[in-house]
């Protein structure tokens, strides 16, 4: 009996260790509205990048909405789509866009995205190699280092260290804009690899621990122990800053997207207005991104997701 | 002979148990058959190459070979080295130590091992992957080999506490008469109640070996993730992958659909013959040397 006991406190725990990460269930009372007979619930997950910005707008619209209830899980951008395209979802969340396979796949659904955010993927490394002077790479050096053509860090201007080359799961937001930038084709192959993460928050825990790493990360979740490097353009070396993804100038920017099936209606659509309203957009900036509705950045929302 | 022979007594208890015990093979029964029919629209669109593939891409190629090895390495692992640490404590609690001290034992092994693999996970994840690092000079922490080790770790107090269980219920007279003939505590122990044992301590491994191979969330985080063999395939301080740890990563993304899931549920179809066959396959052995 004792050992039965002891796993039911340690599973409640875990849960809660892990609460911020894999399972949000937001909201003053959110298991009495469980309960309750007339509440509505709107089902969320998807990307890790979106996630900071929904779970939050979440909390506050549950505070005014006392009847609707929102679950906000994580799991990736490409479980946001399928999880809408398959109707287990009312909402998605996707870091990146929906690819035409995709939408062959849930034609039935007929997938609508609602861009709520602009975000930009950096390529990062570990604080030591920042530290001894790798501050800039190309697009052909990143590109080599995913190949494994490069493997050496002494090969780019750093120590004599290997580089321990950090992949995502292969239907990751980050890693299709990441990969679209590098070789042109979203889903292509990282050969050069030795890890593979899932969330930002995995990856960005690898690339701290190590002190020889490079990865791929929303520029939002940079840190001091996982620096984001400039891309160099020519004698051009662009920084991964809100100002130059404002700017237009960096290369390697998304929307952020919210996919439902068809147009979003009812409660739906009333959560969907209120991220894209004044106040819903104010998540959007302190979760580090930038809202869409700022003046600067409305002729690049209707564009396409990258340079 | 007569007729009910084979259930002699047919009242209501029987009829009790028997629903349950049918409820109990029944189960094991329909997940082997909708393992076996879900996995079917990947063996057709690769054939039996979905085994020895060494390549995995989503949507392109289904190589189970990896995963295949990867788990066969990390289970390995953890066995051998599970093993002196778990049959050396349950001898010292079972053999050597008082009433008291071993039910503290006890009971502290017991509480271990209800211990769910996410706390061991973010403790892998958070201490043993630099720890290995470190010791051993590694570039990366996350390897096969720190798979292996922290499922030793978890699997100790399971099999250390099924071993204890075995070695006490071997009857107190085979001890009082090996010692009357003028043995040691020590040759009694190995020469007498550890064979007497045997089956008991054997079924400890292999409960052991079966949660190893079933870990999912811990291995995940350590091992590194990635869908290659090492060069050469020895080499335990490379990145691999499990088979649980595989399922685990890419099961939410193709729920239900498309190839990607028929390929995600045969490599479950796979580890359950794993774990069924070298279950089988170490009580054959087992009875064959008695």
């Amino acid at each position: 009996m004792p050992a039965r006991f002891s796993r039911k406190v340690i599973l409640g725990l875990a849960l809660v260790l892990f609460g911020t990460g894999v399972f949000l269930q937001i909201g003053p009372g959110g298991v009495t509205h469980a309960l309750a007979q007339d509440s509505t619930v709107i089902r969320i997950a998807g990307s890790t990048t979106v996630l900071p910005i929904v779970s939050r707008a979440a909390e506050q619209f549950q505070t005014r909405n006392s009847s609707v209830r929102i679950t906000v899980n994580a799991g990736g951008s490409g479980v946001g789509i399928h999880g809408t395209g398959t109707r287990r979802l009312d909402v998605g969340l996707a870091s990146r866009e929906i690819t035409s396979k995709e939408k062959n796949r849930y034609a039935s659904s007929r997938l609508n995205t609602t861009v709520i955010g602009r975000d930009a993927v950096a390529c990062v490394v570990s604080s030591e190699i920042f530290d001894s002077g790798v501050r800039s790479l190309s697009r052909q050096q990143i590109g080599d280092i995913y190949l494994g053509k490069i493997t050496n860090w002494k090969q780019v201007g750093g120590p004599d260290r290997k580089i321990i080359v950090i992949d995502k799961e292969a239907h990751r937001g980050t890693r299709h804009v990441f990969m679209k930038y590098l070789f042109g084709k979203s889903n292509a192959r990282a050969p050069g690899a030795r890890l593979v993460t899932g969330s930002n928050n995995e990856e960005q825990a690898k690339i701290a621990q190590s002190d020889s790493a490079i990865g791929m990360l929303s520029i939002a979740w940079i840190n001091n122990d996982v620096v984001g490097i400039g891309i160099r353009e020519g004698h051009q070396v662009i920084k991964p800053t809100l100002k130059n993804v404002r700017a237009g100038r960096f290369p390697i920017a998304r929307n952020l997207n919210l996919v439902t099936a068809g147009q979003p209606r009812g409660v739906v659509k009333q959560f969907v207005n209120y991220l894209l309203s004044k106040e819903g957009q104010v998540f959007v900036e302190v979760s580090g991104y930038i809202p869409i509705r700022s003046p600067q950045l409305m002729s690049q929302v209707a564009g396409s997701h990258s340079k | 002979m007569n007729k009910h022979s084979l259930f002699p007594e047919r009242g209501p208890a029987f009829w009790w148990t028997g629903f349950t015990a049918l409820i109990a093979a029944g189960t094991i029964f329909i997940l082997f058959v909708s393992l076996v029919i879900e996995s079917v629209p990947v063996f057709k669109s690769q054939g039996l190459s979905f085994l020895w593939g060494a390549d995995w891409f989503a949507g392109e190629a289904y190589g189970a070979l990896p995963m295949i090895f990867g788990s066969l390495m990390v289970t390995g692992l953890a066995v051998v080295m599970v093993l002196p640490f778990a049959l050396g404590s349950a001898i010292l609690t079972s053999e050597f130590l008082n009433g008291r001290l071993r039910l503290v034992v006890k009971a502290a092994m017991e509480l271990l091992a209800g211990v769910p693999g996410i706390i061991y996970g973010l403790m892998g994840i958070a201490v043993l992957t630099v720890w290995v690092r470190d010791v051993f000079g590694l570039i990366d922490g996350n390897t096969l080999f720190t798979a292996g080790l922290l499922l030793a770790v978890m699997i100790l107090p399971t099999v250390m506490t099924l071993s204890e269980d075995a070695l006490r219920s071997v009857p107190g007279e085979f001890r009082d008469t090996a010692l009357s003939l003028g043995l040691t505590r020590m040759e009694m122990t190995l020469k007498v109640v550890v064979p007497q044992a045997l089956p008991g301590l054997a079924g400890a491994v292999f409960l052991g070996l079966g949660r190893a191979m079933g870990e999912t969330i811990a291995v995940m985080l350590v091992i590194g993730g990635i869908d290659r063999i090492p060069q050469p395939w020895f080499n335990l301080f490379a990145p691999g992958q499990s088979i649980p740890s595989k399922i685990g990563r890419e099961a939410a993304e193709a729920l239900g659909f498309d190839v990607q899931w028929s390929a995600l549920i045969a490599l479950g179809l796979v580890l359950f013959v794993m774990v069924m066959t070298l279950t089988s396959a170490g009580n054959l052995l087992l009875r064959r040397a008695r």
